[in-house]
């Protein structure tokens, strides 16, 4: 694996590496210590839930040993609506952030390369557009997707793009334009067209950037809840994750299933780390690519 | 894609035309993007800014009628008043607080006027030792600004200072960086609802709670701190959660901001003799601006909207402006007040952005 | 100059575009909205599993009816919601019930259903809607009088009758019900000799001892009484009922009279707002339903302010109060004043359904008597039809229901129907009100004047009063 240091090599005294893991440590432990804390309610029934003092590890109220339940994890699986959600929010959040992506870097390298008029009006005209509150733009967009008769799926894939799309062209602009100038001029010396510079030289140079946004992007459309309850009112079928989670509740009304929430958050965030983990190698790639030629 | 094949054949010879070209295909490259923005946000916004002006009730036929600045000035209208001392009436001084040996002075209700409308408080001070108040239409919304933007800029401060010491940790080479950078990733994943509610739960007021247990155990407290409950510490832990949720977004994009930066320009800073902090300042942040300021412009804008981590932490004990506009629209179904709420909003929004923007130059060539 | 013509003609067709959408919107709207019934986007192979599926239609003789239900999303209220329509669609062959669930967070539901109205969408039938709705919802839904709930509605509770009319009109048909009681701990009470407290005074000491007892025996998390102090709906019924069981009205009585202002009220809340942080946990006014029952049911209260669903919780096999404790109406200012608000939930059926008459007779089949008790006897839901409880069968499977008639017979209504469509204003301005007393930021004499200035503003009609 190809890694690149910053700054002097092999001149680090050694206390400045303890200072470094220390930090290093600090910080996981900020990151992570919450998620765990998640997991560990997710084992736990409610009554270990409620019990005082809490446990740092399930364990039984009366004798205080060690006892995990899986409860809450069959009660998720048990739920086929959740899966259902999972493949949808899986499938919406795919395809808003390949649409952002794509339509994005082509505004991104217009806005962050090309010389034109009306440059800077066009990248506050882009911001303002997601500047509203979500509660506010909800009323007019539901009563425009009820004219229009769009189903639930399309639109919540259209109104992702109210908050994804200024987000990846505004990012993808700054990274285009940190790229040097005269890499699209060689190109064009070499005969190549500005939009073909764009594709064969640029794009590629950008990929952590392409990778990181439609990291950010894809999450944020993945968490997305309010549009996503609305869209889905009278289509059960295409209900998200967030919105399946919120319709979890208890053998009676009003008592809230924490574990179980937890539990569902735990599948839910579980296979995304995964995702990334896998990504990792191709951001690094990514990463070093974009050192080497710049 | 037919712009950059009728772009082609034009030669470096011309440049005029070549400007012309470039400028075509720049506008082919950004319609999709108005296109899309102005298909989904046109009617939505537009209605915004137009039930602003009325007194539109949400989901319902009641007439609707054109109220000019009314919802404006009764969400933003403010007044401070001078409280006069409490007189005691048999002695002709003023009243002495028995518990506290403080001066009393008058409530704050009998001194804020009440027409042709009225004014609530929203917090007294005292000045040389005279006592004022505070009042405002509409108090709760008053004070969701306050707090919205207390929220935002502390938020925002740590979150860059964390961000951007996450991001240099994990562009150094480890063992297992790439475990980090998964891991860093975890808040930013879990879904916002969700954290919320693990907060909320590590934060209960009973030790249940993960943070009752840990002070109860190092002895700083019994136990039964209301962490959420007391108006205190409410706003600290709306800001733990926001940091602890919102970091990774920062952390990543620096990420990716310092990656752009050629390694070349450290090890010209190395040969000039440089140490750590002068490639810090003279290479690392002037290169990184950029990328921060996009990220500052889109963390300030979530920050101020924050919506979510109110509505499930504090209900309607305390509302971010974003909260304050939901409860309006759902619960009292003031459409067009709501309304003008969220165009409020807009507005500080742009103040905050175009400050960003003028201060880290973002469009500037 | 070329560019800028450029510039324009592209703004332009950007914004016809733009105003397309828009207006193709605004002048089509049955069409649009059919459509979206008959199409669906795409053929969808996933089984849905909170959609009842529709029955065998071979016997229906006419045209088939769709009728969409939107209630709770409760496992086993949804069960019995499921169990009904099927049998209900065995019966009707022509038509056929697809039950949606809707989130149980209330803000949410309601905002759902205000999407639907907003729109006129006849998407949606029957709608399930709390107590405090009939009022600020009803003129989205039709007057069920007219479709034969007449006949029915002397069966049902009077006050919540009286609460589902609006104007004349019956909005929603009862069809649970729900009311505050006080939940108290019979080993605690044996251990320190004590009755069941009947005077709010007497819980407060009652509390106080057993707290410092169990305190001193070791249990440092242990609190006297716990309840709904955060500032939502909950606390407006929590605040109602202590108002109300001390002589001090309710708010704003049925006759538009402004009663708030008044020293009973502002005694009680002050004595209310003494609890917090002595019997009661400090941070009790962040409290909602399931917080209480956090505490109560570790064992760490011994009383608690709670909604009926907590006692087949608590009696739980992973309860730590299970066996251990009984119900008994709310404490008074002296004994017998107790109060208990109104909760519950109502089937209406909305104006813009395409089958009002359908919809309603099976909003009327299932707040009938039979289904009724067939939702009491499965799953404790408390019914609205007064005979039910002394029914035999709903009390054996539900012992504790047969304290609660007099109760709910005596349970007092938020002023929704009177305030409406303002109540949700109305009931902010409550208990923020209730909450800034509570949590010590105002006291109540100047909470409560400020209230009533509040309401005169809001209600130029009516008229300031005492109870």
């Amino acid at each position: 694996m190809a890694v690149r240091t910053v700054g002097p090599k092999k001149r680090a005294i050694k206390w400045n590496r303890v200072g470094f893991w220390l930090l290093i440590v600090l910080i996981a432990i900020f990151l992570l210590f919450p998620f765990y804390w998640a997991i560990n309610s997710s084992f736990k029934t409610e009554a270990q839930l409620r019990m005082t003092p809490g446990t740092f590890i399930p364990r039984d109220p009366d004798t205080g040993t060690i006892s995990l339940t899986m409860q809450n994890y069959s009660a998720v699986f048990a739920n086929s609506v959740f899966l259902g959600t999972l493949r949808n929010s899986v499938v919406l959040a795919t395809a808003v952030t390949t649409l952002a992506l794509t339509i994005g870097s082509f505004a991104g390298f217009a806005l962050g390369k090309l010389r034109f008029k009306g440059k800077t009006p066009s990248l506050y005209l882009i911001l303002s557009m997601t500047m509203f509150p979500q509660v506010a733009v909800l009323t007019g967009l539901y009563a425009v997707i009820q004219n229009l008769g769009i189903s639930a799926r399309p639109s919540m894939i259209l109104s992702y793009l109210l908050f994804t799309l200024p987000f990846t062209v505004w990012v993808l602009t700054s990274f285009f334009k940190a790229l040097p100038d005269d890499l699209i001029q060689s190109a064009q010396v070499d005969g190549a067209t500005p939009f073909q510079a764009f594709r064969l030289v640029l794009l590629p140079l950008t990929a952590p950037a392409l990778v990181t946004t439609g990291l950010l992007a894809f999450i944020a459309a993945f968490n997305e809840y309010l549009f996503a309850l609305t869209f889905t009112t009278i289509e059960p079928n295409a209900r998200t994750v967030p919105v399946g989670i919120a319709l979890f509740t208890g053998q009676v009304a009003r008592q809230e299933p924490f574990g179980e929430i937890m539990a569902a958050a735990v599948l839910v965030t579980v296979p995304l780390i995964v995702l990334v983990l896998i990504f990792q190698r191709r951001i690094i790639g990514g990463l070093t690519a974009g050192a080497v030629k710049g | 894609m037919t712009a950059a094949t009728e772009a082609k054949p034009q030669k470096l010879s011309k440049a005029g035309s070549l400007l012309d070209n470039e400028q075509r295909l720049a506008y082919w490259l950004l319609a999709p993007t108005f296109v899309i923005l102005f298909a989904v946000a046109f009617y939505p916004l537009g209605s915004v800014f137009y039930s602003s002006f009325t007194n539109d009730t949400f989901a319902s036929a009641v007439q609707t009628d054109f109220v000019g600045l009314e919802n404006y000035s009764n969400l933003l209208s403010v007044t401070l008043k001078e409280l006069p001392p409490e007189i005691d009436e048999a002695t002709g001084q003023q009243v002495i607080d028995a518990d506290t040996g403080e001066p009393e002075f008058v409530s704050s209700i009998q001194v804020l006027p009440r027409d042709p409308r009225r004014y609530r408080e929203v917090g007294t001070f005292g000045f040389f030792g005279k006592q004022y108040v505070f009042g405002a239409t509409d108090a709760d919304f008053i004070e969701s600004i306050y707090d919205t933007t207390r929220f935002s800029a502390v938020t925002l401060f740590f979150e860059t200072l964390l961000g951007l010491g996450i991001a240099i940790a994990l562009n150094t080479a480890f063992p297992g960086r790439g475990l980090m950078r998964a891991a860093m990733l975890v808040p930013w994943a879990i879904l916002t609802a969700v954290s919320s509610r693990i907060w909320e739960w590590m934060f209960i007021d009973t030790r249940a709670g993960f943070f009752n247990i840990i002070f109860q155990k190092l002895g700083f407290t019994d136990g039964q701190t209301p962490f959420l409950a007391d108006s205190a510490t409410q706003l600290p832990a709306a800001i733990i959660i926001d940091v602890w949720k919102t970091t990774p977004f920062m952390a990543l994009l620096l990420l990716a901001g310092l990656a752009i930066i050629p390694s070349e320009l450290y090890e010209a800073a190395e040969v000039d003799g440089a140490n750590k902090w002068k490639q810090f300042t003279a290479v690392t942040l002037p290169l990184l601006k950029p990328t921060l300021a996009v990220a500052l412009v889109f963390r300030t804008l979530d920050a101020l909207r924050v919506f979510d981590l109110f509505q499930i932490v504090f209900a309607q004990k305390k509302y971010s402006m974003a909260s304050f506009a939901y409860y309006q629209l759902i619960d009292s179904q003031a459409l067009g007040y709501s309304s003008a709420a969220s165009v409020i909003i807009f507005f500080i929004i742009t103040a905050f952005a175009i400050l960003y923007i003028r201060f880290l130059g973002v469009t500037s060539d | 100059m070329k560019t800028s013509k450029w510039l324009i003609a592209f703004l332009a067709l950007v914004m016809v575009l733009a105003a397309c959408g828009g207006d193709t919107g605004s002048t089509d709207t049955t069409a649009g909205a059919t459509d979206t019934t008959s199409a669906p986007d795409t053929p969808d192979t996933t089984d849905a599993p909170d959609t009842t599926e529709p029955a065998p239609s071979g016997d229906c003789d006419g045209e088939q009816v769709l009728l969409r239900t939107f209630t709770g999303a409760v496992g086993q209220e949804l069960e019995m919601a499921q169990n009904q329509a099927d049998r209900y669609m065995a019966e009707n062959p022509c038509i056929t019930i697809e039950s949606i669930a809707t989130p149980d967070f209330v803000e949410d539901r309601l905002g759902t259903y205000l999407q639907l109205f907003e729109a006129q969408s006849p998407e949606g039938d029957i709608y399930q809607i709390d107590v405090i709705w009939p009022g600020d919802l009803a003129e989205h839904f039709v007057d069920l009088n007219e479709y034969g709930a007449a006949d029915v509605t002397g069966d049902h509770f009077p006050a919540i009758i009286e609460n589902n009319t609006v104007d004349g009109k019956l909005i929603g048909i009862p069809w649970f019900t729900d009311a505050g009681l006080l939940y108290y701990r019979t080993d605690l009470l044996e251990k320190y000799n004590l009755e069941p407290p009947t005077t709010w005074d007497e819980l407060e000491a009652s509390a106080q001892t057993i707290q410092d007892g169990e305190r001193a025996d070791g249990n440092q998390d242990f609190w006297g009484y716990v309840w709904q102090g955060n500032a939502y709906e909950g606390l407006t019924c929590d605040a109602l009922e202590w108002i109300a069981s001390a002589g001090g009205g309710s708010i704003i009585e049925p006759d538009g009279t402004i009663t708030i202002n008044n020293q009973n009220a502002i005694d009680i809340v002050d004595q209310a707002a003494g609890w917090v942080g002595t019997i009661s946990p400090p941070g009790v006014t962040a409290y909602g339903e399931e917080d209480a029952r956090g505490v109560w049911q570790a064992g760490n209260a011994a009383f608690m302010r709670n909604w009926p669903y907590a006692y087949s919780l608590g009696n739980s096999d992973d309860s730590a109060v299970k066996g251990l404790f009984d119900v008994s109406p709310l404490p008074g200012k002296t004994a017998g004043q107790s109060a208990a608000t109104l909760g519950g939930w109502q089937l209406a059926v909305s104006k813009y359904s395409e089958h009002p008459e359908e919809a309603a007779a099976y909003a009327l089949f299932l707040a009938s008597e039979p289904e009724q008790k067939y939702r009491a006897v499965t799953g404790s839901l408390n019914p609205t039809i007064m005979s039910l409880y002394e029914d035999a069968d709903v009390l054996e499977a539900a012992p504790f229901f047969g304290s609660l008639l007099d109760v709910f017979t005596a349970a007092v209504a938020r002023p929704s129907t009177i305030t409406s469509p303002k109540y949700s204003d109305t009931s902010a301005l409550f208990f923020n009100a209730v909450h800034s007393v509570l949590t010590g930021d105002a006291d109540a004499e100047d909470a409560f004047l400020e209230l009533e200035l509040d309401y005169t503003d809001s209600f130029p009609d009516f008229t300031v009063g005492t109870p």
